[in-house]
């Protein structure tokens, strides 16, 4: 890797990225366009959180990737692989060590501090894609803070199913005024976004668009004044391995059997509880 | 041949945008650029740092009347000088050019609120510092901190310029002991009553 740049990115790339990194975070949830670089992994495997990552990283970085809360999974190894051998900063699989945290589908367990920067991976980054196909008219839909169609959307599922049905990609209002689309993380998640400590990082590689929440910002997650937002419940269920009951669990099915059990989704959470 | 700075565009350059990204992620916390600012040379190091972090040949930067720093920004980054209308960056070198910089900068649109300006601006030392509140994301509640005056009056007057959030201007301020300290579009400030505390000297 010595005939590249530090990073991987030539610091054309890099600057453009933190212009947009820093023009995102002066106006929360607002998806700001970039010049999305090629990477050696083809778009839509997390290449918008590495260009973020890439960007950010320095020699005094601690990086941690997870994926789907796996610090072990293909797609975290690989991405943790690849910055390691571009900038020799050390990885950990610890949540407290980490300075940048690159992930996707999951905010892990541990509460973020104040010196950390979740990196999360998106694959669409507009909440209004879903009823509105073309950009022009989604932009300006942001610029007219015109969110009817997603409140329909919203009612119609509560209309027909008895309750809003979103699992993962849970719009949320920023600061009373952008909707955004957390990335594809639980509802569970959503609630760790609002006044949290820590910045959350967006990047969107295949769809060219970077957001983010700064620090003790408000957001939340779209609700009606008498069905309120609801996360995932895993009453009465706990983690086979760690026995915890207050984390997000996975589902796993044992199909020879037929047996059903959980287990934490962030490995790295269950593995300290293990180890207490 | 002569050699201008020891500033690395790689490595130096990633920590001053590091120092950028905290200080505009949490409004009021001033962070510390001295030791790439020691790499760059003449009065306007500071300046020069974030210009060196921040611009390149495609951006459109004006530094004002100050013929000097155009010449040295473009130097170093080959921006585009352009007129302070035009301009993404805005460079600030006195405060006789704030009631002008108000009124020109760019404050993007409704639809690409990003496409407005920011202002990067050196504070003189020795002057009066205030205590005011500040609010708005990135802060946690109401939160009292010390600014020098030439920042208090530049909130003040942007705030006097009612823009219709998302479209805004934000603040890079460049304070006399090598710090930053940024303000973004949404972070308001009030007097907190205690009005004028000690000097900073330099």
């Amino acid at each position: 890797m010595d005939k590249y740049n530090y990073a991987f990115l030539d610091e054309g790339s890099k600057r453009e990225i933190r212009r947009s990194v820093l023009k995102a975070v002066a106006i929360p949830g607002y998806q700001v366009p970039f010049g999305s670089r090629e990477l050696p992994i083809g778009r839509g495997w997390g290449t918008g959180g590495i260009q973020l990552t890439l960007s950010l990283i320095g020699p005094e970085d601690t990086l941690k990737v997870i994926d789907q809360g796996s610090d072990e999974s293909v797609n975290a190894v690989n991405i943790k692989k690849f910055v390691k051998m571009c900038t020799d900063v050390p990885c950990t699989t610890r949540t407290q060590d980490a300075t940048i945290i690159q992930t996707r589908h999951r905010i892990p367990e541990i509460p973020l501090t104040n010196k950390q920067i979740l990196v999360l991976q998106v694959p669409l980054p507009e909440p209004l894609r879903i009823v509105e196909p073309q950009e022009s008219i989604t932009k300006k839909m942001h610029a007219e803070s015109d969110y009817a169609p997603i409140w329909v959307q919203l009612y119609e599922s509560l209309i027909k199913y008895g309750k809003i049905t979103i699992g993962a990609e849970y719009p949320c209002l920023v600061e009373d005024r952008y909707m955004m689309n957390p990335s594809p993380i639980p509802k569970f998640d959503n609630p760790k976004l609002h006044e949290a400590e820590c910045l959350y990082l967006f990047g969107a590689g295949r769809e060219k668009k970077i957001y983010a929440i700064p620090p003790h910002t408000k957001v939340v997650s779209l609700a009606f004044e008498d069905i309120p937002f609801e996360k995932e419940s895993f009453k009465g269920k706990q983690c086979r391995l760690c026995g915890s009951t207050d984390t997000y669990l996975d589902e796993l099915f044992d199909s020879a059997t037929g047996e059903r059990y959980y287990q934490c989704s962030d490995t790295s959470y269950c593995k300290e509880v293990r180890s207490r | 041949m002569k050699q201008l700075h020891t500033f690395d565009e790689v490595l130096d350059a990633q920590k001053v945008f590091r120092c950028l990204l905290e200080a505009m992620a949490n409004p009021g916390r001033r962070c510390s650029i001295r030791q790439q600012q020691e790499k760059l040379f003449g009065e306007n190091a500071d300046i020069l740092a974030v210009a060196m972090t921040l611009l390149d040949a495609k951006v459109p930067f004006s530094a004002l009347e100050n013929q000097a720093l155009t010449e040295q920004i473009l130097l170093l980054t080959h921006a585009k000088p352009v007129a302070p209308e035009e301009a993404d960056y805005v460079f600030v070198s006195s405060a006789n050019q704030l009631p002008t910089v108000m009124q020109k900068a760019k404050e993007g649109t409704l639809e690409n609120p990003h496409s407005s300006a920011t202002i990067v601006w050196k504070i003189p030392g020795g002057q009066l510092e205030r205590e005011v509140l500040l609010s708005g994301p990135g802060v946690k509640g109401k939160t009292a901190v010390t600014v020098p005056q030439e920042v208090a009056d530049a909130m003040q007057q942007r705030d006097a310029q009612e823009y219709e959030y998302p479209q805004g201007i934000d603040f890079i301020f460049l304070l006399p002991e090598s710090e930053l300290l940024c303000i973004p579009r949404l972070v308001r400030m009030e007097e907190s009553g205690y009005g004028l505390c000690s000097s900073i000297g330099r």
